[in-house]
């Protein structure tokens, strides 16, 4: 194990390189590109033996990683936004065809109102794709993340794809301090890929014909199933990591000071650190605030989150991205879940298209939900940080 | 309701038949609708098309599974699938054949007009597309809609689409349809099961959207299906070639769209008959009319 102060980008790259990534087909995005070229680093210096396709288009990227690990390799990738976009039509054959891809996406807001900056609303645009989601907090999350992402991604229980979300420049151009494990170490956690089904000219497969009416609803119901019984994978995957690694996350979701919290915020990315010390500056006052922190988006933490809630009177809901006309997407799904749990739920928009959530928005947050407590009126969704009223 | 279900494929017009019965129908004031399903195949493949008439307003939009009248647009089909499946007992069929009706066994004894809608088609339309001229043989055989509603639903639909002379001739052969077909009683004999069906579990689906070749509960899957799967059977014309006038040019070669035509060491070609399906581009495209189209399929 050594220390390094590195981006990200940088930490998800090590990642994949000492999970021993064979391909690599990628295109350049901003805020993705140090990943991509860390990795192209990596090759040239021999310090990773894989193969690295530069595409014409993240359409591109993702059918080359598709015929790639359908050719029976593991397989890397990262994009944003925009790409991410592009890769859509190629996304949804990848978890009914099984293929264990693992993906980084760096949070880029998807345009218009273009811009480079964080925003949820490209990766939640996946989040019916059948890829495995989840958001990272902090620089070696986002590594430890990736080197599970691989384990999870091909135990033969699972076999689906894993797109790794971290924000775009909060976490992709911040350095800050990461233990980098060893390639031996990852070695021994990190079984070789065995895969499933492979083309092979030896033993000819139709892959990917049309699929008749008669046929396409138990696949659809058998992929359902696959990643319901992710979850699972995902709780030993986490035991297994922290016996080899020493760190630990909580699987689907975290919780903090939850023990006896009466409200609470639920966050996902680097929002939740702030959370953690507004949280911490509450329970200073005497307030009971406590935190979850959504660590999968698919699977969904439906049972956690009931378990996680029902002792609560308030809770808040943190995106990063709006459901036109409809609040959050992690909002919606959070209040669908909670439908029997007596605990009233809100919604908080932030962060949109980058703009910097600070300590001041977190607990304007926080005491909207505290507010809720006491049956105050609260707006369903708040907009943190926006000029002018809400309507 | 009257339900109806067509039976055909693909290039008869069995779509346009349902298209054009459903109008007919609204011509006469009542209420009307008609849709296909078909698969990803091509000309020639099995397909299916649906009509339903009533006095109210039809809100059903599933497929017809008890119908009324069947109609089989390619007698080739009743060997392949059960077409008569779920047809009423008092129900009527129509079918497209030289044979009459009591030669016909189509599993369930019903009233039965046939009709040799492909002479028919060729003579008016220069073409097997036998959709209008089945029209006239359904309007002989039931009290659904008139003939004279049927001609002018072919009019309309026709006429728009190809223009008057086109409607005039597919008025025309329907017209013949309904003078030459036969009514009688045909055969109730052949049991109406489908031969081959692979309908697994969404667990024993195999898992990947992939399949390696073999055979699942007698169906043909993965690589290799074609080779069972004839194409040459739904042929109506045959290739001839006349060896002495090829001048080895290849263009029929370069063009068949199903690959068939084999090339041989010296250029001269031959037809692979198992997949032809008698499109007859390979005789369009030759240059010294060195092959013709002869009317027939042959197995």
């Amino acid at each position: 194990m050594k220390v390094r102060v590195i981006s990200a980008d940088h930490a998800v790259a090590y990642a994949a390189k000492i999970a021993r990534t064979e391909v690599i087909p990628s295109f350049p995005i901003t805020p993705q590109t140090l990943i991509v070229e860390q990795l192209a680093e990596f090759i040239s210096n021999g310090e990773l033996d894989a193969d690295f396709i530069p595409a014409d288009s993240e359409h591109s990227v993702m059918s080359i990683a598709i015929g790639a690990s359908a050719g029976g390799v593991r397989v890397f990738t990262a994009t944003s936004s925009q790409g991410l976009a592009l890769m859509h039509e190629m996304l949804y054959c990848v978890p009914q065809n099984r293929l264990p891809i693992v993906m980084a996406n760096v949070n880029r807001s998807l345009g218009a109102a273009s811009g480079i900056w964080v925003e949820y609303n490209d990766s939640m645009a996946e989040r019916d794709s059948g890829w495995l989601q989840l958001y990272v907090e902090d620089n070696q999350e986002a590594l430890d993340a990736t080197l599970m992402a691989f384990r999870l991604a091909e135990d033969r229980r699972v076999l689906l794809p894993v797109m790794i979300c971290l924000d775009g420049f909060i976490l992709s151009h911040t350095v800050e301090k990461v233990e980098l494990p060893e390639q031996e170490e990852m070695d021994n956690f990190l079984p070789k890929y065995d895969p499933l089904n492979i083309l092979d000219p030896a033993d000819p497969k139709v892959i990917n014909p049309i699929i008749p009416p008669e046929y396409a609803m138990e696949m659809r119901y058998q992929l359902d199933r696959a990643i319901e019984h992710s979850r699972e994978v995902i709780v030993e995957v986490e035991k297994e990591f922290a016996k080899a690694f020493g760190r630990s996350y909580g699987g689907l979701i975290d919780t903090y000071r939850m023990e006896d919290a009466k409200f609470a915020m639920l966050t996902l990315g680097t929002a939740t650190g702030l959370a953690r010390r507004t949280v911490d500056e509450m329970r200073a006052e005497g307030k009971k605030a406590g935190l979850i922190k959504l660590r999968f988006m698919r699977p969904f933490p439906f049972k956690e989150l009931c378990e996680a809630t029902k002792d609560l009177k308030s809770l808040g809901v943190f995106d990063r991205s709006v459901s036109f006309n409809g609040g959050g997407p992690v909002h919606t799904e959070v209040a669908a879940s909670l439908c029997n749990v007596p605990v009233t739920v809100t919604g908080h928009i932030a962060g949109i298209g980058g703009r910097d959530i600070t300590p001041r928005h977190m607990r304007d947050m926080y005491d909207l939900v505290e507010k809720a407590t006491k049956g105050e009126d609260v707006r369903k969704v708040t907009w943190h940080g926006l000029r002018g009223d809400m309507e | 309701m009257f339900e109806v279900r067509f039976h055909g494929r693909g290039g008869q017009g069995a779509v346009m038949a349902a298209q054009t019965l459903a109008e007919a129908a609204v011509i006469e004031g009542r209420h009307a609708h008609a849709f296909p399903f078909f698969g990803a195949e091509r000309r020639g493949a099995p397909v299916m098309a649906f009509a339903r008439i009533d006095d109210e307003k039809i809100s059903i939009k599933s497929q017809v599974y008890e119908p009324d009248l069947l109609v089989v647009l390619d007698e080739s089909l009743i060997d392949i699938e059960p077409v008569a499946r779920g047809l009423k007992k008092d129900g009527k069929a129509v079918v497209n054949t030289r044979k009459s009706p009591q030669e016909i066994d189509l599993g369930v004894e019903v009233e039965c007009a046939t009709v040799n809608a492909n002479a028919i088609a060729l003579e008016f339309l220069k073409a097997p597309i036998v959709n209008t001229a089945i029209l006239g043989a359904v309007a002989r055989i039931t009290d659904l809609v008139s003939i004279g509603s049927m001609k002018q639903a072919i009019e309309n639909r026709f006429g728009e689409k190809f223009g008057e002379a086109a409607a005039r001739i597919n008025i025309g052969a329907a017209e013949a349809a309904y003078e030459q077909a036969s009514v009688g009683l045909c055969q109730g004999r052949r049991p109406l099961v489908i031969k081959r069906e692979w309908l697994p579990d969404w667990r024993d689906i195999p898992i990947g959207n992939s399949l390696s070749a073999g055979i699942k509960d007698g169906v043909m899957v993965g690589p290799g299906g074609a080779r069972q799967n004839l194409t040459g059977s739904w042929r109506m014309q045959t290739p001839h070639y006349d060896q002495e006038k090829c001048v080895r040019c290849l263009r029929c070669w370069f063009t068949c769209p199903e690959g068939c035509i084999k090339r041989e060491d010296d250029d001269h070609v031959r037809w692979d008959l198992n997949y032809c399906k008698g499109c007859g581009i390979c005789s369009q495209v030759c240059p010294v009319t060195a092959i013709d189209m002869i009317k027939g399929g042959s197995r």
